[in-house]
């Protein structure tokens, strides 16, 4: 009662900061470049969610919050409200990406190649104690190793054809729609108008880069386990480099203003469509920052969400709304708000009915 | 002539935080709003430095119609001095430099959290209310799709029937704070969560009010001199909540919005909710000089306009 | 850190929203616009298009002033926001032909603004949200047809939702504002 009440909220809030502060340590740019530098999987989360690929802001946002991932990425989301549209960028080709890992669970080997990469999938999952045991201290060491220079992985520059490309030109799946060139600004973009439904392709594949991981991974999750109509592949998941190339405004001439780490994922259903479709269908997520375990669900739930009938939390507008990661957090929060109008608003309904008996 | 002469000068932030293009879009959707009343018009809804479902939605159209001349004042349930409510005022001074205040008659904008001040808000005056749930359908109606085909048709039996079943089973309508509206006769609308007490003042008001869910992303409005009839039966009418017999216990007043204070005796004691019109009449107790306006519910507590309230 | 203060554009475009957002609530009281003359329609323009919508006009200087907006110039029958300097007689049919919205998304109704002269000429009785009770103006300057036009077109909640603006003043008519003409010019 008495943080509602009391007077001077002001100072309370202060306090409260103050208090936050304290127990949770000072910033520091060391700090936000040491985040950065070793927890790059965090900070490609925050800008995945935050959709806004800025791997210091990212660092500084998780600093600044103590490791809230969900108050990071409301940092970061409310920043990118201030920053205006300059340009909008070439699209990037799959075929094109700089990749470090790309696997495909449909086919032992693929054209290209499988390639683990950086992972810990067939890691033991077992504590480094030693690590803490070391006596060097931070000071003592050597100079770090140099941080993965994507020169260094020598499949980078090597084009790696599409799996689905193959199945496409196979006659396993659909051919993919004649289109114009795409002009970027005709997008429909679901950051300058809200989504509507049945949503356009442009902002379900916007809404899943943007979604939160762990919802996506709870409808995911429910799909895998029975609850979905299909029957998933992993067609191809990528972890790699995408250069942003823009042209000029004067003289028209494209240019890479640098490259930023994308994830992507491709899921094939296997249960049989109607008769005279292509034997597969094909689900789609991908999100700038490397996150497998979203891109992976998030492919299902495309899949789930075009199916005819799918379950009630595999709805577009089901799934869609439900994963935002600032909504659904913001509002879980805001219950902590005082709500005293609207319930002795209630009460007051409440006790007439009963003390007129006719509650059945 | 050097380039800074033609440079603004930096600034870390816009006007008002959003920038540029975020400030117009909002300020079209207002202006659809308006001429549109009690119809949901769709928006961006841009993320602020404030956790969505805490007043996003009311600050976009604050921060979007706010300038240097105006003095803003902010509730939450009633209180000016509330953390929320402090902490929203607090970032619109930080974000325009635009003077604050907790007096409803001095104020140009009212943002408000579930209420409408007790004193009445007059010509050019703006009322900004926040929405956690725009769709007055949901609960008959999930789909929000479906929901909006039912707006278009203006197809609303589903909600007479919720009514009717409340009325079967309870003997009067249960809807508690936001009670659905009929607005210029034409769409239903929410209210957003004020209590049944404020609802009436939003009816042939002399001020505009907006009403903007940001996690939603809808925004609508409510224009000076329109119908706004809560959904009743001919025989069965919408009741606000009873003040009856409950007296405040820092001014004695009676009549007004009351929040309840349950006390460790087991009884309750009571204390008017609208904290700003509280502070004027202390100060009125003290002898200094204040000037009250006229309210929407008088001592006896009958509503300003006759027959709103039946 | 400093609070942030009004560039010279921000300060016009807010001084025009805040005038257009009163006249559109209280239809046909004037309100005062911060420029006069044929400034007032650029002026609007600057302050409700930009790259994310469209615009419309048949004045050719006016076109070369709204694409500095970033707006996208589109014909009459599908540009939101739409600019008559003067209302002529031909410039009904392209009017006509102006979005009023659908039933789901009557939002997308087009604006339209329109120059003429206030004060004398056609007596309007208005009625309807924003008015207590009724509200009488006198608007010269615009065709007869275009009373009529609008009474087929605006059927609330579709129609267009227009600002007459004279000299350094505009007049908000919502879609919802009943239009009776009282009397037509000697």
């Amino acid at each position: 009662m008495a943080y509602v009440a009391a007077r001077g909220g002001e100072q309370a809030i202060a306090a409260a900061e103050e208090l936050h502060t304290t127990l949770n340590g000072p910033l520091s740019a060391v700090l936000v470049q040491s985040i950065e530098r070793h927890l790059p999987y965090l900070v490609d989360r925050v800008m995945g969610e935050g959709s806004l690929y800025a791997p210091d802001l990212a660092a500084l946002a998780l600093a600044q919050t103590g490791g809230d991932l969900y108050e990071a990425v409301l940092l970061l989301r409310a920043y990118r409200s201030t920053q205006p549209r300059i340009t909008y960028a070439l699209p990037v080709r799959q075929s094109e990406l700089r990749t470090v890992r790309r696997i495909s669970a449909a086919f032992k080997d693929i054209p290209g190649g499988q390639i683990l990469g950086p992972s810990l999938d067939y890691s033991h999952r077992l504590l480094r104690l030693d690590v803490l045991d070391d006596a060097l201290s931070i000071e003592d060491r050597k100079e770090e190793p140099p941080a993965l220079s994507i020169e260094r992985c020598s499949m980078l520059n090597a084009p790696l054809p599409a799996v689905a490309d193959w199945q496409r030109e196979n006659g396993l799946l659909a051919p993919l729609p004649d289109r114009d060139p795409c002009d970027p600004s005709a997008l429909p973009d679901v950051t300058r108008e809200p989504i509507s439904f049945p949503a356009p392709r442009a902002h379900r594949l916007q809404s899943l880069a943007r979604a939160d991981t762990g919802g996506v991974l709870a409808l995911g999750y429910a799909s895998m386990r029975g609850y979905g109509m299909s029957h998933p592949t992993v067609n191809e998941l990528r972890l790699g480099y995408a250069e942003v190339t823009l042209r000029h405004p004067v003289t028209g001439v494209a240019f890479s203003a640098g490259r930023v780490r994308v994830s992507q994922a491709e899921i094939v259903d296997t249960g049989a469509g109607a008769p005279g479709d292509a034997p597969l269908r094909l689900g789609f997520t991908a999100t700038i920052g490397w996150n497998e375990v979203k891109t992976i669900a998030g492919a299902m739930l495309d899949l789930e969400m075009s199916a005819p009938n799918p379950h009630p939390a595999h709805q577009e507008e089901f799934v869609l709304y439900h994963t935002e990661p600032v909504e659904s957090s913001g509002f879980c929060i805001h219950y902590k708000l005082p709500h005293y109008v609207t319930f002795g608003s209630a009460l007051d309904n409440l006790r007439k009915a009963a003390k007129t008996g006719e509650t059945l | 002539m050097t380039l800074a002469d033609l440079a603004h000068p930096r600034q870390d932030y816009s006007y008002g935080f959003l920038d540029a293009f975020a400030r117009r879009e909002l300020r079209r959707r207002i202006l659809k709003a308006i001429a549109i009343p009690g119809y949901q018009v769709p928006y961006a809804s841009r993320e602020l430095p404030i956790a969505r479902g805490w007043g996003t939605g009311g600050l976009q159209a604050t921060l979007s119609v706010v300038g240097p001349q105006d003095v803003v004042k902010v509730i939450d349930q009633g209180a000016d001095d509330s953390v929320n409510a402090a902490n929203l005022r607090r970032f619109i001074a930080r974000m325009t430099g635009v003077e604050t205040t907790t007096d409803t008659t001095k104020a140009t904008i009212i943002q408000s959290r579930h209420r409408i001040p007790e004193e009445r808000m007059d010509k050019g005056q703006l009322l900004v209310l926040q929405v956690p749930d725009p769709e007055p359908l949901r609960h008959v109606q999930p789909d929000s799709s479906q929901a909006r085909e039912m707006h278009a048709d203006a197809d609303y039996a589903q909600m007479w029937l919720s009514l009717y079943e409340q009325l079967v089973r309870f003997g009067r309508f249960m809807q508690g704070a936001s009670y659905p509206v009929i607005v210029n006769g034409r769409y239903l609308m929410s209210p957003s969560p004020i209590p049944r007490w404020d609802t009436p003042a939003l009816h042939q008001s002399a001020h505009l009010t907006i009403l903007s869910a940001g996690r939603e992303k809808r925004l609508y409005a409510v224009p000076p001199y329109t119908d706004v009839r809560p959904i009743e039966f001919s025989d069965v009418f919408f009741q606000v909540e009873d003040q009856a017999g409950r007296v405040c216990t820092l001014t004695g007043a009676g009549q007004k919005y009351m929040d309840e204070l349950p006390q460790p005796s087991g009884e309750s004691r009571f204390r008017i909710s609208d904290t700003g019109y509280v502070e004027k009449l202390l100060k009125m107790a003290q002898g200094e000089s204040t000037k009250i306006g006229p309210t929407y519910y008088d001592d006896a507590g009958q509503f300003w306009m006759p027959g709103v309230i039946k | 850190m400093t609070v942030p203060v009004m560039n010279p554009a921000d300060t016009r475009q807010h001084a025009t929203f805040t005038a257009l957002m009163w006249a559109l609530s209280y239809p046909g009281r004037a309100t005062r616009l911060p420029v006069a003359g044929p400034d007032a329609l650029t002026l609007i323009g600057e302050t409700l298009v930009d790259l994310e919508t469209s615009f419309f006009t048949p004045d050719a200087m006016l076109t070369a002033r709204l694409s500095h907006t970033g707006g996208r110039s589109l014909p009459a029958d599908s540009a939101s926001y739409q600019f008559y300097p003067r209302l002529s007689r031909s410039d009904l049919d392209l009017l006509a032909s102006a979005p009023v919205g659908t039933h789901v998304a009557p939002d997308l109704g087009a604006t339209i603004v329109i120059g003429c002269a206030l004060g004398w000429d056609t007596r309007l009785r208005l009625r309807g949200p924003g008015i207590a009770g009724t509200r009488e103006i006198l608007i010269a300057g615009l065709p007869d047809a275009f009373w009529s036009l609008r009474a087929a077109t605006a059927r609330a909640p579709l129609g267009w939702d227009i600002f007459l603006v004279t000299d350094n003043a505009v007049l908000g008519l919502p879609r919802t504002t009943a239009v009776e003409v009282l009397s037509w010019p000697m």
